[in-house]
């Protein structure tokens, strides 16, 4: 009895924890006008970004699906390469995790070099391919470090506690990526401060009207990486930053900087990250628990042979989740367009911003439902140029 | 698993067998010594312009063995047969007399002939008169790990680039640098330094018979294969491996990745035993004799940092566990418990190991290279080729035994020989511990 009410408990918080986080501020009786994306394309220009966006989307799936291929093989086979390790019980777990990871590398890295044919092919990308290949494999580093720390986390609680380790092992993990957040930005390597003034002023400005005045803001050099424009909101607390990719500031005006700059504060003072987090813990329970019950015939995570089947369900699982991810993921993403729109009072230069980046990084402007149900975290270009024109019809002059 | 200290490597035979056995048609160059380590302190010190002479008739003779090497390799691929008599042989057996003479891993002027049984540092060579046609089609091409290898041995080398300026010794040339100074002051030349000499100069002449056409037999880096003559004294910091030369290739793939959680724990556990070197140091300074915890902890982080580098250098095939534990991986460093120290050596201890650590940083770039052609050979075949992994076991060896002295584990001095790991006599087997 005690059980069962301690379970409707944990449910009851859980829900209500995930429909608080569900919530933005972006108004509820706001209503997308539904525009023809023929008004602000042009059909060449269409057809062109939906071939180009077709391929990378079957290659994704495709990688995806090898990734899930490969990783059921290894929770099929992989126990064997325990024989390859003189470390314990948790070096061993270890070692079977990071070779997982290995395998997932192995599966992705054709599809990865087709994608990057692909983007060359169409001018997006001028990354080489054995530059790519170089930085592909190192940057599995990350990964094997990861989840080396993680598996030494989770065996040493299954060392204590040989069942109920999820429990703890969720927070735990949560705790750990919450680490890594914060140590990320100072990790990023080339930043500069901004060295237009006029930029620097707007980022100051605008970072003061959000309310998180002093926010530092970097530039990027990322010519080695060969990508189109981007920018990115990173750390928690101390750490927070955005990070504007060079190639951004050199292809775009001023105006759709500052939608850019505005987006990105609000991710920092909406605390996007933190609730990603809290979303991401609020989903690791359920996966850690899922993840215990199915290594129970082998030994549960107490044992490295169970490593490889718990690998790949957490893949699985992840995989299953991700249109939930990636709508809750689509909910931050729409709230900081209306923050931006909200900060920044200029619908024309949003409109030109996501105009501007379907014309350069060759984003579909309207994609195909499945795309942004399986593969899309942000809301599509039209979505975005809609809840700006959603802005305007708010805002009469 | 039993592993032996001073026996053999993994049990196994390390050279070919020395008796007994059936002439080989194509034997590989292997080199003999017979030197008692005396040195002459006036031609020690005028060694180089001594050598002069040597030098420019052996640069004469190089151009005619080259040219006899272009016409035996015709010869080769029309015929089968190589031509010239001994000549190719005579020239190697010089060859390595005048190296041995210069770089003071022996004492007497040598003779211009080449003869044999004239030196202390003696040549064991025949030419192989029936090649295989394929191996010397593509025999400079086949040659080029052997040589980028050899190339690690030979004399100094310098890089230029922009403002930067670095010089490097190679093994050779490090060890008869130190060996000079040395033989200047005690008319002896230490038997490791001599011994690292005898092994450069041993490799470096196989590689000459394998290019100038003399045996088509690959070039073996294993440093146990010449014959060293008496062994050294025992040494307080020894190494030993139970590795069966097998290889993952899927682990030898992610090698490098796979030993970053050792990386962050050898960082960490690190910063704990720099201070603990630093306390060992002033309790042996003052005490006469390590304290027994210091000394276990720094030997625990020793033996894991052994463990981690063969795991990296492909040494080894098992990943490591993460404590350092005696007797939990196949390369494993045996460390005596702590005994009286000299209170001035411990006190100038750093100074004291400069040579040592010249010749670390002269071995740095061979035991490179065995990481890397393991990582392409590992690759391939699943297998570490005996001779590399033994070069990989002597070079970290050394590199453990440079580490105890500085570390304050031991003030004997670490022996650059490659000779340590040879069959003892008195060797017994130690059980494995744990």
């Amino acid at each position: 009895m005690l059980a069962a009410v301690g379970v409707a408990a944990l449910a009851g918080a859980w829900l209500f924890a995930a429909i608080r986080l569900w919530r933005t501020s972006v108004p509820g009786d706001l209503s997308l006008p539904g525009l023809d994306q023929h008004r602000y394309f042009g059909d060449a220009q269409l057809d062109r970004v939906a071939s180009y966006e077709a391929f990378l989307r079957v290659d994704q799936l495709l990688a995806t699906l090898a990734t899930l291929v490969a990783l059921g093989l290894y929770a099929a086979r992989g126990a064997r390469f325990a024989r390859e390790s003189a470390a314990g019980r948790i070096g061993t777990g270890m070692l079977l995790g990071m070779l997982g990871l290995g395998f997932v590398w192995l599966a992705q890295f054709p599809f990865g070099l087709a994608a990057l044919w692909w983007e060359r092919e169409h001018d997006v990308s001028s990354q080489g391919y054995v530059t790519w290949a170089i930085n592909n494999f190192l940057s599995v580093g990350g990964g094997f470090l990861f989840i080396s720390l993680a598996l030494l986390i989770v065996m040493a609680l299954a060392g204590v506690w040989r069942r109920r380790w999820w429990l703890p092992a969720a927070p735990a993990l949560v705790a750990i990526g919450l680490l890594f957040a914060f140590v990320q930005p100072y990790l990023i390597p080339d930043l500069d401060p901004i060295r237009d003034p006029q930029v620097a002023a707007d980022a100051r400005q605008l970072a003061a009207e959000e309310g998180i005045s002093g926010t530092t803001v970097r530039v990027q050099n990322t010519h080695n990486l060969g990508g189109g424009p981007n920018a990115e909101a990173a750390g928690v607390g101390p750490s927070k930053r955005v990070i504007l990719w060079d190639t951004l500031l050199e292809s775009f005006r001023r105006a759709e900087i500052r939608v850019v700059l505005a987006h990105e504060f609000a991710h920092l003072s909406r605390h996007h990250i933190l609730k990603t987090f809290a979303w991401t813990a609020l989903l690791a329970l359920p996966i850690a628990f899922f993840v215990a019950l199915t290594t129970r015939r082998r030994g549960g995570l107490f044992e490295p042979a169970a490593v490889p089947v718990a690998i790949f369900v957490v893949a699985a699982l992840l995989f299953l989740l991700s249109p939930l991810q990636h709508a809750f993921s689509q909910r931050l993403e729409a709230e900081a367009d209306w923050v931006a729109l909200e900060t920044t009072r200029d619908p024309g230069a949003t409109k030109a911003l996501f105009r501007r980046f379907t014309r350069i990084a060759l984003v579909q402007p309207d994609p195909p439902g499945w795309a942004s149900l399986l593969i899309d975290t942000h809301p599509s270009i039209m979505e975005r140029i809609e809840m700006a024109e959603a802005w305007r019809a708010r805002h009469p002059r | 698993m039993r592993l032996y200290v001073g026996e053999h490597m993994n049990g196994e035979e390390t050279a070919e067998p020395r008796s007994n056995e059936a002439p080989d048609p194509n034997p590989q160059a292997r080199i003999v010594v017979r030197d008692d380590l005396r040195r002459s302190r006036l031609t020690v010190f005028f060694r180089f312009f001594l050598a002069l002479p040597h030098l420019i008739v052996l640069g004469v003779w190089s151009l005619i063995a080259l040219l006899m090497a272009i016409i035996n390799w015709f010869a080769i691929l029309f015929s089968g047969r190589t031509v010239g008599g001994d000549l190719q042989v005579r020239y190697l057996r010089y060859f390595t007399q005048v190296d041995a003479y210069l770089n003071l891993a022996a004492n007497p002027f040598p003779g211009f002939g080449g003869e044999a049984d004239s030196y202390p540092i003696e040549v064991e060579v025949s030419e192989a008169r029936r090649q295989n046609r394929w191996k010397t089609a593509f025999r400079f091409v086949l040659a080029l790990p052997a040589v980028l290898l050899a190339s690690t041995f030979g004399a100094a080398g310098a890089q230029v680039g922009g403002d930067n300026f670095r010089a490097s010794f190679g093994i050779i040339a490090a060890a008869a640098f130190l060996g000079w100074f040395a033989s200047l002051v005690r008319a002896r030349m230490p038997q490791g330094l001599r011994d690292l000499i005898v092994y450069g100069l041993g490799y470096s002449v196989q590689v000459a018979a394998y290019v100038l056409l003399v045996t088509d037999r690959y070039p073996d880096s294993d440093p146990l294969a010449p014959r060293y003559g008496p062994p050294p004294p025992d040494h307080p910091i020894r190494i030993s491996t139970d590795d069966d030369l097998r290889r993952s290739r899927l682990t030898v793939f992610f090698r490098l990745l796979l030993w970053l959680p050792h990386l962050v724990w050898l960082i960490l556990w690190g910063v704990a035993t720099a201070f603990a070197i630093l306390a060992n140091w002033f309790v042996t300074l003052f005490a006469g004799r390590p304290a027994g915890a210091l000394h276990g902890f720094i030997a625990g982080y020793l033996r894991y940092w052994t463990h981690t580098t063969a795991f990296l250098y492909l040494v080894a095939n098992p990943f490591p566990g993460f404590t350092g534990r005696a007797g939990s991986y196949p390369v494993d460093l045996h460390i005596a418990p702590p005994a009286r120290q000299n209170r001035w050596k411990t006190g100038f201890r750093l100074i004291l190991a400069i040579p040592g650590l010249i010749v670390v940083g002269a071995l740095g770039n061979a035991f490179a290279l065995v990481a890397l052609f393991g990582w392409f050979v590992g690759l391939m075949l699943g297998r570490m080729p005996r001779g590399l992994r033994n070069l990989g076991v002597f070079a970290l060896r050394y590199h453990a035994q440079v580490a105890a002295y500085v570390w304050i584990l031991t003030d004997r001095y670490p022996y650059a020989g490659p000779s340590l790991e040879l069959p003892r006599p008195e060797a017994v087997p130690v059980p494995q511990s744990g």
